[in-house]
């Protein structure tokens, strides 16, 4: 696989240049893509890497079939220590490794508090290392399915969820479909999409103060912005929701063709600004090297198109007419609200689908990819989040 | 007080259906060279790609990386059936000569000229014997993800004399520049409206004033451009894909779904109706579209450099534009209509030119707020 890898990146086919004086705007720069591929070629070193990516004890099970691949990290010093199970759920084009900088600060102890987590990382089916689904069907509620029974597997009853991306989408459909197993949620992305949330934000856009505070209201109004923004980034989402197979096959032949794919998003989602730079920006919150190990997880496993039948499972009628969206979250939850994340969503929009809404904090840095860009900032957000949980559960009883 | 609000909503809705003047477009110059550098001759041109090319060709037909393997009981719905692609990539690999069909493809005289600096490629064929017919120009435009090779066929049925016509064709077939063996625009601005001016100043350079035009796909788009901007040059228009989009047009479509047998007959009412299906129809099939209107370059990079991923990405197109019905056939029915030489001819097209990314930047060149706002659809 690795000498095929490096032939095909010596050989790759010339890049086309960009237009004058464009740097992101038409899609990645080949420019900085040229970059990125001489050090692929030339730097990057696989063999590390993979030591480097095996210093988590991982595992694999079956569920429903399939043999799923996970992290499982327990906590250095339990003693003393409420360990808190967490299940870790990542996203697209994301993988385990955007999750290699926060497990050790979520499963080291932190001063003042008496809990820990130990984290249960998996990566989705279809992605990485997990096997994928051989039949249609497998969209964000089955895989809430999938790991409510992961879980069990592995002999937790009862866990918290925390994701962003994908995993966020999953996590908050756990936390609808199984109450009594999730004790509480955290998510990077939290979202609404009820009729009165939907509501509340058309009302807003006559008068925004109604709905959001006045330092955030340009993240949401005027609506037309936000629509343009949102039609100007879904591209590869539209293609995807519809037609996986076929983009798959080139994605999945070129590893320049792939990384191009994958690393489009890593700048634009990371800060939309961005787009304006020659670089990309990049290399202001990632390393190559870190970027390129979630790029090979997708290379070495050839797991790109079936990573990307999770839009078209998900975005269909008979999902969409399961309605799990207009059902309420009720146990114990927490929204982290980055400052570049894709889609902004107002507390009081949130209120309508997280009923039980214990945490909220806004950053003014940070984009969609936060366990990979600012996993300190994530995990004390995560520990902070928990204490809340813990005390809501706490005066439940 | 009420006059003056009542005036102001008659003003508005008349400016809502006012006919925009027609844009003022300038002769950009798109090439990368200096104008005054620019060699303006007329250059015989013959495909001739190199043994290079070819054999990297083969070596990653022969290397293709295994392909995922569509769900079970799927046809064509989640995209392209990799079981399809392998007879078709195994055919490109064993099968498919392009010496020979370079050949084949080098049957028509061909030439290129520079126009606003870029080396444009097109084919353009004489009649054969036109004795006492009279001759029409006809400009032929092709479309994405096409070629000039869908016009070999019928070049022959336009050159040469049909029984009970007096009048027979003289073609001049394009490569869009970006597409194939035409070269591409250096800075951005090269859209549909802009490529329409360009193609008046290549048949103005090769001395037709007057002429017709006819075209599908993009070339649909950029001869009803023509004919707007250019009613004086262009003497008729034929489209096989008409289109239109004025709000008025857009009301009647909305209120005669109400009663469609009004606007159509009845047979053919379920072309437009209902206009719920026909939505859903087009978010389903326009993922493409999206994608190459807002990141042309990203997804190029793949199609550039995987043959396999390039012809993937064009037969889909190929079953699913020809016949939306064969998306439920394991062979995707293109057997029915079409060789796979026939259809290789025109990956190759893409794949020898490594034309793929500046082809799909037509989309977002076209797609986008400047172009919209010089309201030519209009």
């Amino acid at each position: 696989v690795l000498k095929d890898l490096q032939q095909r990146l010596t050989n790759a086919r010339t890049f086309v240049p960009p237009l004058e004086g464009i740097q992101q705007q038409y899609g990645i720069n080949t420019k900085l893509l040229n970059n990125i591929v001489d050090y692929w070629r030339t730097k990057y070193n696989w063999r590390e890497r993979e030591k480097f990516l095996n210093q988590f004890p991982q595992y694999t099970v079956s569920v429903q079939g399939l043999r799923l691949h996970y992290l499982h990290v327990k906590p250095k010093t339990q003693q003393g220590f409420q360990v808190l199970p967490l299940l870790l759920l990542h996203g697209w084009p994301g993988s385990v490794r955007e999750f290699y900088e926060i497990i050790p600060y979520l499963t080291t102890p932190t001063p003042g508090r008496n809990f820990v987590f130990e984290v249960i990382a998996p990566s989705l089916p279809g992605y990485g290392f997990s096997e994928a689904a051989v039949r249609p069907g497998l969209g964000a509620v089955e895989m809430a399915v999938v790991f409510k029974n992961f879980m069990k597997r592995l002999g937790y009853e009862q866990y918290y969820l925390q994701g962003g991306d994908w995993g966020a989408i999953i996590a908050q459909h756990m936390a609808v479909l199984f109450p009594d197993q999730i004790l509480g949620v955290h998510s990077n992305m939290c979202f609404a999409n009820t009729f009165l949330s939907n509501v509340k934000i058309f009302l807003g856009s006559f008068y925004p103060p109604l709905i959001v505070p006045k330092e955030f209201e340009h993240k949401l109004y005027p609506l037309s912005n936000f629509f343009s923004t949102i039609l100007l980034e879904m591209g590869y989402m539209h293609l995807q929701a519809t037609k996986p197979d076929t983009v798959g096959v080139g994605l999945n032949d070129s590893p320049v063709g792939l990384a191009a794919y994958i690393l489009e998003k890593f700048s634009t989602w990371t800060n939309p600004e961005w787009k304006n730079l020659e670089d990309g920006g990049l290399t202001k919150k990632f390393t190559y090297t870190n970027l390129l190990d979630n790029i090979m997880i997708y290379w070495v496993t050839g797991s790109i198109t079936t990573s990307v039948r999770l839009y078209s499972e998900t975005f269909n009628k008979a999902q969409m007419s399961i309605g799990i969206e207009k059902i309420p979250v009720k146990v114990p939850s927490a929204c982290a609200k980055f400052a570049h994340e894709l889609a902004y969503s107002p507390s009081t929009v949130l209120k309508e689908k997280y009923h039980n809404l214990v945490h909220e904090s806004d950053f003014t840095d940070g984009g969609h990819f936060a366990a990979f860009e600012v996993p300190k900032v994530l995990a004390d957000d995560i520990y902070l989040a928990a204490e809340k949980i813990l005390a809501a559960n706490a005066s439940q009883k | 007080a009420i006059v003056i609000i009542v005036l102001k909503v008659v003003d508005k809705f008349r400016q809502l259906f006012k006919i925009p003047p027609l844009p003022y477009l300038e002769d950009t110059w798109w090439g990368p060279r200096n104008k005054s550098e620019e060699d303006e001759s007329i250059k015989p041109f013959t495909i001739n790609v190199s043994d290079e090319i070819i054999n990297d060709l083969h070596q990653r037909l022969n290397n293709a990386r295994p392909f995922t393997p569509p769900l079970e009981g799927i046809q064509h719905q989640y995209g392209l059936n990799t079981k399809l692609l392998t007879e078709i990539v195994e055919f490109w690999r064993t099968k498919y000569n392009w010496r020979e069909r370079e050949i084949f493809l080098n049957k028509f005289p061909q030439f290129t000229i520079s126009v606003q600096g870029l080396r444009l490629h097109y084919i353009h064929v004489k009649p054969i014997d036109p004795d006492g017919l009279r001759v029409l120009p006809l400009l032929l435009l092709h479309g994405w993800p096409g070629s000039v090779r869908e016009f070999y066929e019928i070049l022959p049925f336009l050159t040469n004399p049909q029984p009970g016509y007096n009048f027979v064709f003289e073609v001049i077939a394009p490569s869009l520049p970006g597409y194939g063996f035409s070269e591409a625009a250096v800075r951005p601005g090269l859209g549909a409206v802009q490529m329409a001016v360009v193609f008046k100043n290549l048949m103005d350079k090769l001395g037709f004033k007057k002429y017709y035009i006819q075209g599908g796909d993009w070339g649909g788009v950029i001869v009803q451009n023509m004919a707007t901007i250019f009613p004086e040059q262009v003497l008729g228009l034929h489209s096989n894909m008409c289109f239109i989009r004025t709000l008025s047009s857009n009301i009647k479509l909305f209120l005669y779904s109400f009663w469609p047998t009004l606007l159509l007959p009845r047979e053919h009412a379920d072309k437009v109706y209902p206009l719920s299906s026909k939505f859903a129809n087009t978010i389903l099939e326009s993922g493409y579209l999206h994608l190459q209107a807002t990141k042309p370059d990203t997804v190029g990079v793949a199609l550039n450099d995987s043959p396999v991923g390039l012809a993937a990405y064009i037969l889909e197109k190929f079953i699913t534009w020809t016949n939306s019905d064969w998306k439920n056939l394991e062979d995707g029915g293109l057997m029915k209509k079409y060789t796979y030489t026939d259809l290789l001819d025109n990956v190759m097209i893409y794949w020898v030119t490594n034309s793929i990314t500046t082809s799909m930047r037509l989309y977002s060149e076209t797609f986008n707020k400047a172009q919209t706002a010089l309201g030519i659809t209009k």
